[in-house]
């Protein structure tokens, strides 16, 4: 056990990534981190591409998710369909996802099929648009149109995300839309674009391979050097369009939406700091001391207290994003017979009182202990790591960043969540989204 | 540019192993331990002969209110003190209720294991259920029923658990009940409820490190002031399957999908062919790559995602397949999939897609069992199927060594496409005429 505790409500980590890591650069610029741990015999192959939905032009949206659905479906050497046979075929488990930062594609593997994923992986990186065709494009735009349906359509408040984002981020912003893209989009897009959006973006000086479990970095080295060193680097890849923001916003944004829900709902949104900042930080703690758990002060107040929301959908969480100010998400579903007004001017209060009254020493350290005991939870598996790992090296340059992460959360004080309330969460800066059940206009 | 064009050849495999389990008998009850050296986190859950089909009749959901009553304050504090003194461990409970158990699940830090358990067995054990508290906390339950029954899904699983099981009481009732039921729930039902079957000791299940563990004290905080004697076990339900086909529509006016889950009866967890008919599962409907999954998304591209499984529990089980399909094609995506179920019934499976499903599971049993919550969840299992300490090791073997001939005779025994209720949750306006073809069409009451 790594990292000792002091006392049952404060528990303190030395560091909160006990595990090596070594870490190479190949000549063609691919970053490759290594993090052994022989407890398991598995191993997690990660690809954190630097490419995601803020890198996409005006009417393209959705293209970096839908490109990420292609990255399945064959390349110069696996056949449509094969990578996925060959992945669970050798009893692995494998995912891809893509967000505004980043697409991420990893396969946690039996140890003894490492080479098999990295060669899988290498074979799509260099070698994806001679497999690419108009018959792949097209069958898979309509299961990503499935997608949009089936999590964002079909769902009572299902496109709250959808109608968030443009509240938060102004016209012409990379976090303006979002990742799944419009439909209309969708139908416009054609193979070339694809084409190209894989020879830019796909590079081996795009990308950071990390590799934890049941394995060594001198394996690992010498595997990536045989299966990606002879893919050619991509000079002047384009930048995404700049995130920088006035923070935070000045001008209040109300959205409401009359649609088939059960109930009221209210979603509060603030833009804060970029994820990784010591301001980002604060928020976490704040988040986790407003809307996180039983003890909550948004549950204490709203669901045990004056009983005016549902216990079980209030909640605050901030979106981890870097390159942007990240969203505060809060959000409380009025019981049966509570007005909006009633909600939304209790949320007003809930969230003014992380400003008016100081946060007290049990909250702070119940905060950083459910925090704790996430972070590890997050790292408890090599596929946690090797994301974790994968992310500080992109979006900070170094791996090992990831260790000072929970330590920066308990090094946060009360005076730190106070000042980041105090600072993000204005009225004035505050993005009101409401559902109210009805007929859809 | 240049990529390796032959694909490489696995290395040499490290034994599988289990983690190591000991097993106390202590303070009245029995632990059941894995040992996870190393492990920052350690998971315990404290099980539980207190399932849902141990409710009455039209009070359905009494389980679950319970469940989450059991926050609202304890014997000996509040509900505010009982939030704190738990989160402060960086713990949070996790109480569930399904077909077998009643689970009261805990995850902190080592260190802080023991007294989370602690406070796990006092919500549990000497809960407050304060009258007010009760009836609150179940008029919630309705209005959270009410928000899932909005979604699509439930009223389709539930028009479906009512045809598969119409005969058989409780299990023709969705497992947390419907929104009427709960509302029917008294206080009194949910204090009898805990009277009756929740002060026996059952069994502790942690996965942690041992090393740093005090399997004692964490006996003697999860069984104090219990008592009683197991209570005897219930034999199956059988598998009563129909000899023709039905369709039940539940209607979602405007809905772009149309929600499917289509089912027979299947027999339950013990079954000897157990592990063959989880492979003919798998290649009908479980890898990504598996039959449903590739003609109706990779080929046809009408879903986002189609699965098909066997659900086993103690004392029953059920084949299903379901999938959220585009509601222009719900009539050929339901055609595309009898056709796939049907095949895989009269011709069985290849030897190329058994060694995919064999090898899949037998890698998931070291992929997906990481963590100590999911070590946790398969002791678990022991538990509830009376199976013995290295399982697993068997159970990785019997997927690897299952042959084609066995896994086509199970779904030859198993299948039964003549036999499926059909139940399609979308805009009937729309879809009504396409499902005719399939057999005697019914609009669901639920």
């Amino acid at each position: 056990m790594i990292g000792g505790v002091t006392s049952p409500t404060a528990p303190v980590a030395t560091t909160g990534y006990p595990w090596p890591i070594e870490t190479t650069r190949l000549a063609n610029g691919l970053r490759v981190v290594v993090s052994e741990d022989r407890t398991a015999p598995v191993v997690c192959v990660n690809l954190w591409y630097d490419v995601g939905s803020r890198h996409e032009p005006p009417g393209q949206t959705g293209f970096a998710h839908l490109f990420e659905h292609l990255m399945f479906e064959g390349s110069q050497h696996v056949k449509k369909t094969e990578h996925m046979k060959l992945v669970q075929g050798n009893g692995g488990s494998l995912n891809a996802t893509t967000n505004p930062d980043r697409t991420n594609y990893f396969e946690t593997m039996p140890s003894e099929h490492l080479e098999l994923a990295l060669w899988l992986e290498a074979d799509r990186m260099g070698g994806l648009v001679p497999a690419l065709t108009q018959e792949t494009l097209d069958n898979q735009r309509e299961v990503v149109k499935n997608e949009r349906r089936q999590r964002y359509e079909n769902v009572p408040y299902g496109d709250a995300w959808l109608r968030l984002l443009p509240l938060l981020y102004p016209q012409g912003h990379p976090y303006h839309h979002a990742t799944i893209g419009s439909m209309e989009d969708l139908n416009a897009a054609a193979l070339e674009t694809f084409q190209a959006f894989h020879q830019q973006y796909y590079a081996p000086n795009n990308c950071v391979l990390t590799v934890v479990g049941d394995t060594t970095p001198a394996e690992v080295f010498a595997l990536a050097e045989k299966y990606f060193g002879g893919i050619a680097t991509v000079d002047g890849i384009p930048p995404a369009p700049d995130g920088s923001l006035p923070e935070p916003a000045t001008e209040p944004a109300v959205e409401t939406v009359t649609a088939d829900v059960p109930a009221p709902r209210i979603y509060l949104s603030y833009r804060t700091y970029p994820f990784g900042t010591l301001g980002y930080d604060a928020v976490t703690v704040l988040a986790t001391i407003l809307g996180s758990g039983r003890g909550s002060r948004l549950y204490q107040r709203l669901a045990d207290g004056s009983r005016i929301a549902q216990p079980d959908y209030i909640g605050s969480y901030g979106v981890d994003l870097a390159h942007a100010p990240a969203p505060l998400i809060i959000t409380a579903t009025a019981k049966d017979g509570v007005s909006l007004e009633t909600l939304e001017a209790g949320l007003a209060d809930v969230i003014q009182s992380l400003i008016d009254e100081p946060v007290t020493d049990e909250e702070l350290n119940r905060a950083k202990a459910l925090l704790t005991t996430a972070w590890w939870r997050q790292v408890s598996t090599v596929g946690g790591r090797a994301d974790t790992l994968g992310r500080y090296t992109t979006q900070f340059g170094d791996p090992s960043a990831a260790a000072d992460r929970l330590a920066r959360w308990l090094a946060v004080t009360a005076e730190d969540v106070t000042n980041a309330a105090a600072e993000t969460l204005r009225p004035e800066s505050r993005v009101t989204l409401t559902y109210v059940p009805g007929e859809p206009a | 540019m240049t990529l390796i064009t032959e694909r490489p050849n696995p290395g040499a495999a490290r034994p599988y192993a289990f983690p190591g389990v000991r097993r106390l008998e202590k303070h009245g009850g029995t632990v059941i331990a894995a040992h996870l050296p190393g492990q920052i986190l350690a998971s315990s859950v404290l099980l539980l002969d207190a399932s849902a089909a141990r409710e009455s009749e039209g009070r359905e959901g009494t389980a679950t209110v319970l469940a989450k009553s059991l926050e609202e304050g304890t014997k000996s504090r509040d509900s505010a003190a009982y939030a704190l003194a738990l989160e402060g461990l960086g713990a949070e409970l996790s109480p569930s209720v399904d077909w077998d158990t009643f689970r009261v699940g805990v995850s902190a830090p080592v260190p802080m294991l023991t007294d989370a358990v602690r406070l796990a067995a006092e919500a549990a054990r000497t809960p407050r259920l304060d009258p007010s508290d009760v009836a609150r906390v179940r008029d919630d339950e309705v209005t959270a029923l009410r928000m899932d029954w909005a979604q699509p899904g439930p009223r389709a699983d539930a028009s479906l658990r009512k045809a598969l099981f119409s005969a058989d009481g409780r299990y023709s009732r969705p497992l947390h009940g419907d929104p009427t039921s709960v509302a029917a729930v008294t206080v009194e039902d949910v204090l009898a409820f805990h009277e009756a079957w929740m002060l026996r000791p059952g069994v502790l299940l942690v996965a942690g490190d041992l090393d740093a563990l005090d399997l004692d004290a964490l006996a003697e905080a999860a069984f104090a002031g219990t008592s009683g004697d197991p209570l005897p076990l219930e034999g199956p339900l059988g598998v009563p399957v129909p000899d023709r086909r039905r369709t039940i529509l539940v209607d979602r006016p405007g809905s772009v999908q149309s929600t499917l889950r289509i089912g027979h009866r299947s027999p339950e967890r013990a079954t000897p062919d157990y592990v063959a008919m989880t492979l003919a599962a798998t290649v009908l409907g479980g890898a990504f790559t598996s039959r449903l999954n590739h003609l109706i998304r990779e080929v046809k591209g009408y879903t986002y995602g189609i699965r098909g499984s066997y659900g086993m529990t103690r004392r029953s089980g059920r084949f299903e397949v379901a999938a959220g399909v585009q509601t222009a094609v719900t009539g050929p995506a339901v055609a595309d999939t009898l056709g796939e179920i049907r095949r895989t019934q009269e011709e069985g499976v290849t030897e190329a897609e058994l060694e995919v499903a064999r090898s899949w599971r037998a890698g998931q049993l070291s992929v997906e069992m990481q963590t100590p919550g999911a070590i946790a969840g398969a002791l678990a299992s022991l538990v509830v199927h009376g199976l013995p300490d290295d399982y697993y090791v068997t159970l990785r073997r019997e997927y690897l060594e299952a042959s084609v001939e066995q896994v086509s005779e199970a779904a030859a025994r198993h299948l039964s496409v003549d036999g499926l209720t059909l139940v399609v949750e979308g805009d009937a306006a729309v879809i009504r005429d396409d499902l005719a073809e399939f057999g005697d069409l019914v609009d669901s009451e639920i």
